[in-house]
């Protein structure tokens, strides 16, 4: 009984909102007030509203290009880099190692103006590269595939040296196969992330060119605040790849968090 | 001869060639940016091409720190962050020692649910919970009027909206500090429990002397994360809902940091408050995780 007592009240003020959001969007203009949790009469009439007033399906298109992309190649560097720190000992291989460790710790608003003026520079201001170029790398995925590379059985390897497969191969062939568990954790985790990424398309967007869709919300409600339904269509519509990906693979997304969490 | 020379050479670049591409990328858009912002600080300049930066020694550090704004800055952000530890510390250690027992389908769909505002993204947070918020049509007024009670204008009230802010960043981050607290208690050695049941220890008493000593690093944890990036995670909904507003009521440090940087285009300055910053929370993060190898000796 207690178990219900602590766990449901906190799962009610979780949920609602998003459920608020969800019935908000499909409510009619006659109902947007109406306490009732459901609506009585469901429209899409306030989609249909985004569609012809926003560019909100090539906003849904850069974001997902750009969380796709991203996920990519960061966990193509961090394979490549942390194949690197667990295969070899080289000169300074702790010191880079802690450069990964610590370069968390540096907030994104201290380097955000350098980076900005440098992506001005190159003359990259509101193109989806843009977007990209400070996450061509991540420190988290390196640590925590360092991780599981350093727990990956010897005797594997050592069987894969003898029959003299190079290290390319290696990596390639035996270890990445071994690894799927974690390279997946990891790009959910990297995707959701950048699904969900706010501060730098902020800074670099200035038209729908190349806005992703939290941009795309912010201008929505800067200028048309008080349309509630419209407003809450399109925070469905930039929630549900996430929220649909949440449904399919709960337990991984969910366990990737938490060890994304205890590993800091 | 040659060849080997050859082969060795090429086998103790190997692992600088694997490593090239993020360790390139991490140099160039954090420790290269972050030397640029040292030395930004020291220049006073408005972002202009046209423009060259202007050497002003440490005056942009002097400035800042006699600046009226971030005393109130920095006096929401430590009651931010003070009030964020309830939310994201206290009420998730007692709920997860609370429900450790549950088991079955229950308890994967209580999981479930309270993980929900974690990945949600933070505008459509902001967006949604400035519908539930309205004063005038928003749920939560509805709910209170029902009870009897005038509308809250819980963001457009100098009193109450850094408390509103500090409260949807909270909700974002209980369930998944519970989760991360459930985990680790599930991770206890549950000899030491039954041992101290058998001496006949009360369930508080194991809670006190063993359940909160053992998840000392996990609570670290939880306060480093909440203290480094609480302040940080709250920056979307300060820019959406407040602007950091009215009266500067909910202005936070990097909020402030924000409004210099590009709300007046002082990159000097913001450059100098990033850099303080850093080194406060710098040396705070360092502070806690030295703390958190000195508690977590208990482990084994």
């Amino acid at each position: 009984m207690r178990h219900h007592l602590a766990l449901a009240p906190l799962a009610l003020v979780s949920v609602f909102p998003i459920w608020w959001m969800l019935t908000t969007a499909l409510r009619g203009e006659a109902e947007i007030y109406s306490p009732w949790p459901w609506p009585a009469d469901p429209t899409l009439e306030n989609f249909r509203f985004v569609i012809a007033t926003t560019p909100v399906w090539r906003l849904l298109g850069n974001t997902l290009a750009y969380a796709t992309l991203s996920t990519a190649i960061q966990l193509l560097t961090a394979t490549l880099a942390a194949f690197a720190f667990t295969r070899w000992r080289f000169p300074f291989d702790r010191t880079l190692h802690a450069l990964f460790a610590l370069s968390w710790l540096v907030p994104f608003q201290v380097v955000m103006i350098p980076n900005y003026v440098a992506i001005a520079r190159l003359g990259l201001i509101d193109t989806l590269g843009a977007l990209l170029l400070p996450h061509l790398a991540s420190a988290l995925a390196v640590l925590m595939l360092v991780q599981a590379m350093r727990s990956f059985p010897r005797d594997v390897i050592e069987a894969a040296q003898i029959d003299g497969a190079s290290h390319w191969r290696l990596l390639w062939r035996i270890i990445v196969p071994n690894l799927r568990a974690p390279l997946a954790a990891l790009a959910i985790l990297l995707f959701i992330s950048a699904w969900n990424e706010y501060f730098w398309p902020l800074l670099l967007t200035r038209t729908p060119r190349s806005a992703v869709i939290q941009i795309g919300i912010q201008s929505f409600l800067t200028e048309e605040g008080n349309l509630w339904g419209p407003l809450m269509a399109m925070s469905s519509m930039a929630c549900a790849p996430v929220l649909l990906i949440y449904i399919a693979l709960q337990r991984q997304v969910i366990d990737s968090f938490l060890k994304a969490g205890t590993r800091g | 001869m040659a060849r080997t020379f050859g082969h060795r050479t090429r086998e103790a670049l190997a692992p600088w060639l694997y490593l090239a591409p993020a360790l390139g990328a991490v140099v160039a858009f954090t420790y290269a940016p972050l030397g640029y912002a040292g030395w930004l600080s020291l220049h006073q300049w408005n972002m202009m091409p046209m423009v060259e930066p202007r050497f002003v020694g440490l005056d942009n550090f002097t400035n800042l720190l006699t600046l009226p704004e971030l005393e109130q800055a920095l006096a929401n952000t430590a009651l931010h962050l003070a009030a964020l530890l309830p939310l994201t510390v206290v009420l998730p250690v007692a709920i997860a020692i609370l429900t450790q027992e549950l088991r079955g389908p229950w308890r994967n769909i209580y999981r479930g649910l309270i993980f929900v505002p974690l990945i949600i993204a933070p505008i459509v947070a902001a967006a949604v919970w400035r519908w539930l918020l309205d004063p005038r049509f928003g749920m939560v007024n509805a709910g209170f009027k029902a009870l009897g009670l005038g509308p809250v204008a819980f963001l457009q009230d100098p009193d109450l909206a850094l408390w509103t802010i500090t409260w949807i960043t909270g909700w974002k981050l209980i369930g998944f500090s519970t989760l991360l607290v459930s985990a680790s208690l599930a991770g206890l050695n549950p000899s030491l429990i039954e041992a101290a049941r058998l001496d006949g220890a009360s369930e508080w008493q194991v809670t006190r002397r063993i359940r909160l000593p053992l998840l000392s690093p996990t609570i670290s944890l939880l306060v480093l994360l909440t203290i480094l990036l609480g302040a940080q995670w709250s920056f979307a909904y300060i820019h959406v809902l407040t602007g950091g507003g009215p009266l500067g009521s909910s202005n936070t440090i990097w909020y402030l940091l924000w409004q210099f940087g590009f709300g007046s285009l002082a990159a000097g300055w913001a450059s100098a408050a990033g850099l303080l910053l850093f080194a406060g929370f710098g040396t705070a993060a360092l502070f806690l995780l030295w703390l958190m190898r000195r508690v977590s000796f208990h482990d084994d």
